[in-house]
């Protein structure tokens, strides 16, 4: 297979969140002090973990189709490319997202928030990026929520997003956001990331061409993971 | 080159969205030998974390995992106590010191998920460990899973203080 020869480059400064990030309290006791070891396994440019086609339902992409009746909210199409730091299309990948709901309300045993729970909204979902690393879902905008950090703490709506990528060390979970919303410079999770492009990366765009008729609104999340062919040998 | 997209924590709600994965790994019934690895996830203070999700993959065990749900790969919780169990298929080929599985860790507070690996302590092999040796020897206890049985192993993580667990940027 490809890229076998050379190495992962070692993440940028700033590119990565600050492990402890004081702002972000539960930083304080789990971010690790130490840095991260740069270390050589041959399994980590062994092909991820595929899921099995059987566990991946066409459905499942559809996050407003998993109730009864239709969720309350605003529907959205999102859409997006995942590539390597190589620019090279990561396919057939397994990608998960989990959100809250339209009230800021997570369908989960420990969200205590005194918002709504939707009966006809749960998500969650999972789907695979096709051969040229494109993925597209259907769901309804998330909205802000508080979480109790510090006073008037409230996250900015977002998408959680878990990826395998092609290969084990490309491994990545992170979050999208939506574009101009207030909240991100006050948000301690989203500045745990210390580089502005870095953090710029994980605003999705919106877009008209994607918005499909009178039916939802688009937006485009494009997404690199970690790549090879690009470091030098040696380094 | 192009930008690398960062990472974010999974909070505190990740469970319902990868339930799927939950439900695989307990399904699993492997047919060979069976191997567990068991431990404790725990923070700075010495607390335990009771929201983690810790995946292991075995790439070795695909082949004979192949009739299972989801072959090679385990995603489980932690519990209340922070405690968490991986059962495993043994690895055909023991003694040559390579990690019996490779661990990523993620919770709440961690906001990039971190790699790891895990060693048998009576493997034959240890002293010549291709991952070992590449670890600082006061700090490779860490990844090395204490026998408490027969093919049963306890290995802990620990996310800060003086036995913080050796997490890995793959080269």
């Amino acid at each position: 297979m490809r890229m076998t020869s050379t190495k992962f480059a070692p993440v940028a400064q700033g590119v990565y969140p600050s492990p402890v990030h004081a702002p972000y309290k539960s930083t304080r006791l789990r971010g690790p002090l130490q840095s991260a070891l740069r270390v050589g396994a041959p399994a980590a440019s062994l092909p991820a973990f595929q899921i099995p086609l059987a566990l991946v339902k066409p459905l499942d992409a559809d996050l407003t189709a998993q109730g009864a009746g239709v969720p309350l909210g605003e529907k959205i199409g999102v859409t997006g490319r995942v590539v390597d730091e190589d620019g090279l299309p990561v396919t057939h990948s397994l990608i998960e997202v989990w959100q809250c709901n339209s009230a800021g309300r997570y369908f989960h045993s420990k969200d205590q928030h005194a918002a709504p729970l939707d009966p006809n909204f749960f998500g969650f979902g999972k789907f695979l990026t096709d051969e040229n690393g494109r993925y597209r879902f259907i769901t309804i905008k998330p909205a802000a929520y508080p979480w109790g950090n510090h006073p008037n703490a409230w996250r900015p709506a977002h998408i959680h997003f878990s990826l395998f990528g092609n290969v084990y060390a490309q491994r990545l979970v992170t979050q999208m956001y939506f574009p101009g919303d207030p909240l991100h410079v006050l948000d301690p999770i989203f500045n745990s990331i210390y580089d502005e492009r870095a953090r710029q990366s994980l605003v999705a765009q919106f877009s008209i061409e994607e918005s499909v008729g009178d039916v939802m609104l688009g937006y485009t999340f494009d997404i690199v993971l970690r790549g090879r062919a690009a470091t030098p040998l040696g380094l | 080159m192009t930008g690398l997209t960062s990472s974010q924590t999974i909070g505190p709600f990740p469970h319902e969205g990868w339930r799927w994965a939950f439900d695989a790994t307990q399904a699993m019934r492997p047919s060979g030998a069976a191997l567990t690895v068991e431990g404790t996830i725990y923070d700075g203070a010495g607390q335990p974390i009771d929201d983690a999700v810790l995946e292991a993959w075995a790439p070795d065990s695909a082949a004979r995992e192949r009739d299972q749900p989801m072959p090679a790969f385990r995603r489980v919780a932690s519990g209340a106590r922070g405690e968490f169990r991986f059962d495993l298929t043994a690895p055909v080929v023991r003694g040559n010191g390579e990690p019996a599985l490779y661990v990523t860790v993620f919770a709440r507070g961690l906001v990039t998920h971190q790699f790891t690996a895990v060693v048998l302590e009576d493997d034959a092999g240890l002293a010549h460990s291709a991952i070992l040796q590449q670890v600082p020897e006061a700090r490779r206890a860490t990844l090395i899973a204490r026998k408490k049985a027969l093919d049963r192993y306890e290995w802990n993580v620990w996310m800060q203080g003086g036995q913080e667990t050796v997490f890995f940027d793959y080269t």
